[in-house]
């Protein structure tokens, strides 16, 4: 009787310790990583910030899209609006798409950013930063740039405002609608 | 005269809110404790993050309109989802983060109360100083057996 007690204790500490194992190796490969250039983009559909339904980015499949997750309270993000919809309305005619993402925000601050900045482009919300964990997103502002494929052209760690980034962005557009 | 009508006009003014609460009024500061800072993953009392302070903004308009703590809650996880909160719901899935812990120190305390009975039996009581038979030479019954045989051997 105790032998198999003892048996049923072993047993069960084993298999406590695989769950533990099991567990710590699904979380390693289950690790969020940034999609890097040539991969495909991870799919989404998430609600617009304005306005009811939802939007797919499987729906722009054959157009560029160009991908910016911002927030209301990030700083860099207010000078970057600007050259944004600049940009924007110079593609646009080209066929290219801009979204933005708005992550870990307050929907009322979010629409309050977007009116200020006189933003025209479609701007989609992830509060819950489920989409944009997808996307490896570490700090607001980032902008990826894909091609009619659906597969990342470049992506961008900080403002595209930036001296580094601003003609890195308007190459990966170029390269995105070729 | 008119400088206390002034006086006593903004006192209904700015009262008015307050009065108007049905029920008491929920603090900031518990608040503070159960929402999650979106960005640093530590609870906005613990966080000055911009996305924080956004919030700590948030949870004070709200209270300063009389809304309830679950109100309150809820419109951030219609916002952020289930993660902004601190602690997990009490329902379907999120109850097993409860009831685990209660479970684990109950099997437990299970574990070391049987360890302990166990051990005081095999203590047991004080042994006599001198046995009344031979018995208890402390081998199990399969060993006592095969002594048996191997000592016939030599009889």
């Amino acid at each position: 009787m105790t032998r198999r007690l003892k048996a049923a204790g072993q047993a069960l500490a084993l298999a406590c310790v695989a769950g533990l194992l099991a567990l710590l190796v699904w979380s390693v490969v289950h690790r969020q990583h940034a999609p890097g250039v040539g991969a495909m983009a991870p799919a989404f559909t998430l609600r617009r910030l304005e306005g009811p339904g939802k939007v797919s980015l499987a729906s722009y499949r054959g157009k560029p899209v160009v991908l910016n997750f911002w927030a209301s309270w990030c700083e860099p993000c207010k000078s970057e609006a600007a050259v944004l919809e600049r940009d924007w309305t110079t593609y646009r005619g080209r066929g290219v798409v801009f979204l933005g993402v708005d992550y870990h925000d307050l929907g009322s601050d979010a629409r309050r950013f977007v009116n200020a900045h006189a933003l025209t482009f479609p701007m989609l919300e992830d509060g819950s930063g489920s989409v944009t964990g997808r996307y490896g997103i570490s700090q607001v502002p980032e902008t990826y740039v894909l091609n009619r494929q659906g597969r990342v052209v470049a992506h961008l760690r900080g403002p595209i405002t930036d001296p580094g980034f601003a003609g890195q962005f308007q190459s990966a557009i170029a390269k995105a609608a070729a | 005269m008119l400088r206390l009508a002034a006086v006593a006009a903004a006192a209904l003014v700015f009262a008015a809110p307050a009065a108007a609460c049905a029920h008491p009024r929920t603090s900031l500061r518990y608040l503070q404790g159960q929402v999650m800072c979106p960005t640093c993953h530590t609870t906005l009392e613990m966080s000055d993050a911009p996305a924080a302070q956004r919030i700590k903004a948030f949870i004070a308009k709200r209270i300063a309109a009389c809304w309830t703590t679950e109100r309150i809650e809820s419109a951030l996880v219609a916002n952020y989802g289930q993660g902004i909160l601190a602690a997990p719901s009490h329902k379907g899935f999120d109850l097993l983060a409860w009831w685990l812990p209660i479970v684990g120190v109950l099997a437990g305390a299970l574990v070391l109360a049987f360890g302990v009975w166990r051990w005081s039996r095999r203590k047991g009581p004080e042994e006599p100083d001198e046995p009344d038979h031979p018995a208890g030479s402390g081998l199990d019954e399969e060993t006592e057996r095969r002594l048996d045989d191997l000592l016939a051997r030599f009889d």
